[in-house]
């Protein structure tokens, strides 16, 4: 029987403080009926999903995990912005669906105390009710619900447990007359707040929900006063100071007030609610924190796991990234052999198909990087790596949740600089952000492979330690302490500021949910493929096009056809700037080439160097090859240390990954911090290298 | 004991009751939403720097910055939550 003719889909926000079992709420609502953007101006994901019951369709919107309704910035006044009706990419909600964790009610229950002072039909949905009695606490839930006035329905998502009564609770919920907003706070703070309402009413032209009005007058942060809430003029900024004035000598000091409210409201309501054990028992959390968070054990067992998820990621993603290589140079010979040489030849062979495998050739590690992501994110043993990164991160002035973000780059920048979303505080996740492209990823392992097998001596230095090994060590330690000193020097210029005390919640471990954790590794990956994937394939192409072009009839050889193309000329325009590099204009060239990705950098050498010299030697390596190059016009070989050392140091540090400019772009919703990145990075690598040849050429001479 | 210290103090096991938060309103703010306020019992889990304690139901891992710092009361607390 279909429900009466005014079927509207229901607009329903969700919200909850992290750690909550949120997420796996929205998708055991939702199903794969989801669908996720951004909100304009923000970092934000807009995520919504869809449900029906009875026949009502719901439009699920899930909001940030957050503990507090009080926004300080942008990205904070999203979910106060949806749920009062005011952001327009979504629709305003005829109820909130309030998650709370069973097991902490008493700090869950500022943000209910919040949300109820918005005046929407509210639901709670009650979770993790199983992990409360394991510790052995009891709730009356009728005394709660009389005292609430809002209703209470116990749920365990993770087992798709009590959601049919949600949903029917919800639809009851949003037919029956919307509740009275009850507030914490004492007569004379809520008589300020509804003078101020009056005087935003008489000077703005729509009236200002009361619950924003409350929160100008409670945000000493002045993030809502200054640009948050746009109409606030000079007269609304007087009345705000002189209401704070009026509060704090009632001895009703903002925003101290606010908490102290709120407490004693959660305090009262949950008298005689909560019934704990009278001694605490260790929980197996506890027991498994115990070994987990130890300087000594839990330190080992954190680098011994982080072994462990690199060993993984070569393991799995190696043998993929093979194939996909394998089957691109499939496709190249296949179109080769049924396409006449040319110009649609070329584009397909080394632009489309270059393109598509130089993005395909990354997808299987990122995707494992963020399969084991997800899972430590899951399970809880997140934020203990980052407490026992903490004392390292804190010493370059970030916090231990940057561990995780630049360590995955090591892998690839582009999962380690979304990952960055995790660490709350915004100086922080933007230096992390800066950074972490200098962490040599597995791109540039090609690069190092390559030249350190041509030119360091397989030799050993007192016997033991391998020069080759050595220098990829080193190369290695270069991006390291590059990103240590960078992280500092912003620190101490453009993002200076006093580090704010660090807090962080480490919740009860759990056995990861598998729905939940591969949901979060496509849709990250997918995330990748759709915006850092499209750039890459452009750029590609875009690199083809000037190696291709103009055409030079006389060719004799594709190198000398490179020579007279776009991409050649720029090469040797640029040579006297590569030159005190130690390069000629073929290097020059490759490393132009490699600026879109410079995995790049391989095949462009090769084209260059293999076919322009001697033609006899048909088989030799790349590496051979390199070797034997000369100098124009000279037999000065090209290649010797030095610059070998140069060119690694250069591919080191340079910002030659437009998929990671995308990535930053996308995460600090600027091309600011992207153009900075190039610029630093590039000029950071071109005097590294500079460095290297000078100092280097004076042993080697 | 009537004297009261820094939580980082604290030894491990130790237990204590939050006299006050000192330093920035708006991160004192911040702190108080987590539930760290005072009055709240605490128990000192792993000490040093951050350190991990034990706030009412759940596990903290906090530390504290140049001109903040948590002042406590050690000794079982007697304030009724």
């Amino acid at each position: 029987m279909p429900a009466d003719s005014s079927t509207q889909t229901l607009t329903v926000a969700l919200i909850g403080n992290p750690n909550t079992g949120k997420s796996t709420l929205f998708s055991a609502l939702c199903g794969v009926r989801q669908q996720t953007g951004n909100y304009p101006g923000v970092t934000v994901e807009k995520k919504l999903g869809r449900a029906e019951f009875h026949w009502q369709p719901f439009t699920l919107v899930d909001l940030p995990g957050s503990y507090s309704l009080a926004p300080r910035s942008p990205d904070e006044m999203v979910a106060v912005d949806v749920l009062l009706g005011r952001q327009k990419a979504v629709d305003e909600p005829d109820a909130v669906l309030c998650i709370v964790d069973a097991s902490n009610l008493e700090r869950n229950l500022y943000l209910v105390s919040q949300v109820l002072e918005l005046g929407k039909p509210t639901i709670i949905a009650l979770n993790m009710v199983d992990v409360a009695r394991d510790r052995g606490i009891t709730i009356d839930l009728d005394i709660l619900r009389k005292r609430l006035h809002v209703p209470i329905v116990e749920i365990q998502a993770n087992r798709k447990l009590g959601l049919k009564e949600l949903k029917q609770t919800l639809v009851d919920t949003i037919k029956a007359n919307p509740p009275v907003p009850d507030s914490p706070f004492p007569e004379a703070f809520q008589d300020e707040v509804k003078q101020l309402e009056s005087q935003c009413e008489d000077a703005f032209h729509t009236p200002l929900p009361r619950y924003l009005v409350e929160r100008l007058l409670l945000d000493t942060s002045s993030y809502l006063s200054h640009g948050g809430i746009r109409e606030i003029n000079d007269s609304i900024q007087s009345a705000i100071s002189a209401s704070r004035e009026r509060l704090a000598s009632a001895g009703m000091p903002v925003p101290a007030v606010e908490a102290m409210a709120r407490y004693q409201w959660i305090g009262k309501l949950l008298d005689g609610v909560v019934r704990r054990p009278d001694s605490s028992t260790k929980s197996r959390s506890d027991k498994l924190d115990h070994f987990l968070t130890h300087r000594i054990w839990g330190t080992a067992a954190f680098v011994l796991l982080m072994v462990f998820l690199f060993q993984a990621v070569f393991w799995i993603a190696g043998p993929a990234s093979d194939w996909i290589d394998w089957l691109k140079g499939y496709a190249s010979t296949f179109v080769s052999a049924q396409l006449a040489e040319g110009a649609l030849q070329s584009l397909i062979v080394n632009g489309v198909i270059e393109g598509v495998g130089g993005v395909l050739v990354f997808l299987p590690q990122i995707f494992v990087l963020f399969l084991f992501i997800a899972i430590l994110e899951d399970c809880g043993y997140m934020s203990r790596a980052a407490y026992l990164m903490d004392r390292l991160m804190s010493r370059i002035g970030l916090s231990g949740k940057s561990f995780i973000p630049l360590l995955s780059s090591f892998a690839c920048a582009v999962p380690g600089i979304m990952s960055a979303r995790v660490i709350e505080n915004p100086r922080d996740r933007l230096i992390t952000i800066l950074v972490a492209p200098l962490m040599s990823c597995s791109a540039r392992l090609p690069v190092y492979t390559l030249l350190i097998g041509a030119f360091i001596p397989n030799e050993r230095i007192a016997g033991l330690l391998g020069l080759q090994g050595l220098t990829m060590f080193v190369m290695y330690s270069i991006g390291i302490i590059a990103a240590v000193l960078v992280a500092l020097m912003l620190r101490q210029t453009i993002l200076k500021g006093a580090t704010p005390p660090f807090v962080m919640e480490l919740p009860s471990y759990k056995v990861p949910g598998l729905g939940i954790v591969l949901y979060r590794m496509l849709d990250r990956g997918w995330a990748f493929v759709r915006r850092a994937g499209t750039l890459i394939f452009a750029v590609t192409i875009l690199v083809w096009a000037a190696a291709y072009y103009p055409r030079y009839e006389a060719a004799a050889n594709p190198s000398e056809q490179l020579r007279h193309s776009f991409l050649g000329q720029a090469g040797q325009f640029v040579e006297p700037v590569v030159r005190p590099l130690g390069w000629d204009w073929k290097i020059g060239c490759a490393a132009i080439a490699s600026f879109p990705a410079r995995e790049v950098v391989i095949a462009t050498l090769g084209v260059i160097y293999n076919l322009g010299e001697d033609e006899a030697e048909d088989f030799e390596t790349l590496g051979e090859t390199l070797g034997s190059a000369t100098w124009e016009g000279t037999n000065r070989k090209v290649f010797n240390i030095p610059v070998a050392l140069s060119i690694m140091v250069f591919f080191a540090l340079c910002a030659q990954c437009s998929s990671t400019l995308a990535v930053i772009k996308r995460e600090t919703n600027s091309w600011r911090w992207p153009a900075f990145t190039f610029a630093y990075m590039t000029g950071l690598a071109y005097a590294a290298a500079f460095l290297t040849y000078q100092i280097g050429s004076l042993f080697v001479g | 004991m009537d004297e009261v210290l820094p939580l980082n103090l604290l030894s491990r096991g130790q237990a204590a009751q939050i006299e006050q938060l000192m330093g920035d309103a708006d991160q004192v703010h911040r702190l108080e939403e987590l539930g760290l306020r005072a009055g709240v019992a605490i128990e000192m889990l792993e000490p040093g720097t951050p350190c991990i304690i034990r706030v009412a139901d759940q596990k903290l891992c906090f530390r504290d910055a140049d001109l903040f710092n948590v002042i406590v009361r050690p000794g079982a607390a007697s304030c009724g939550e």
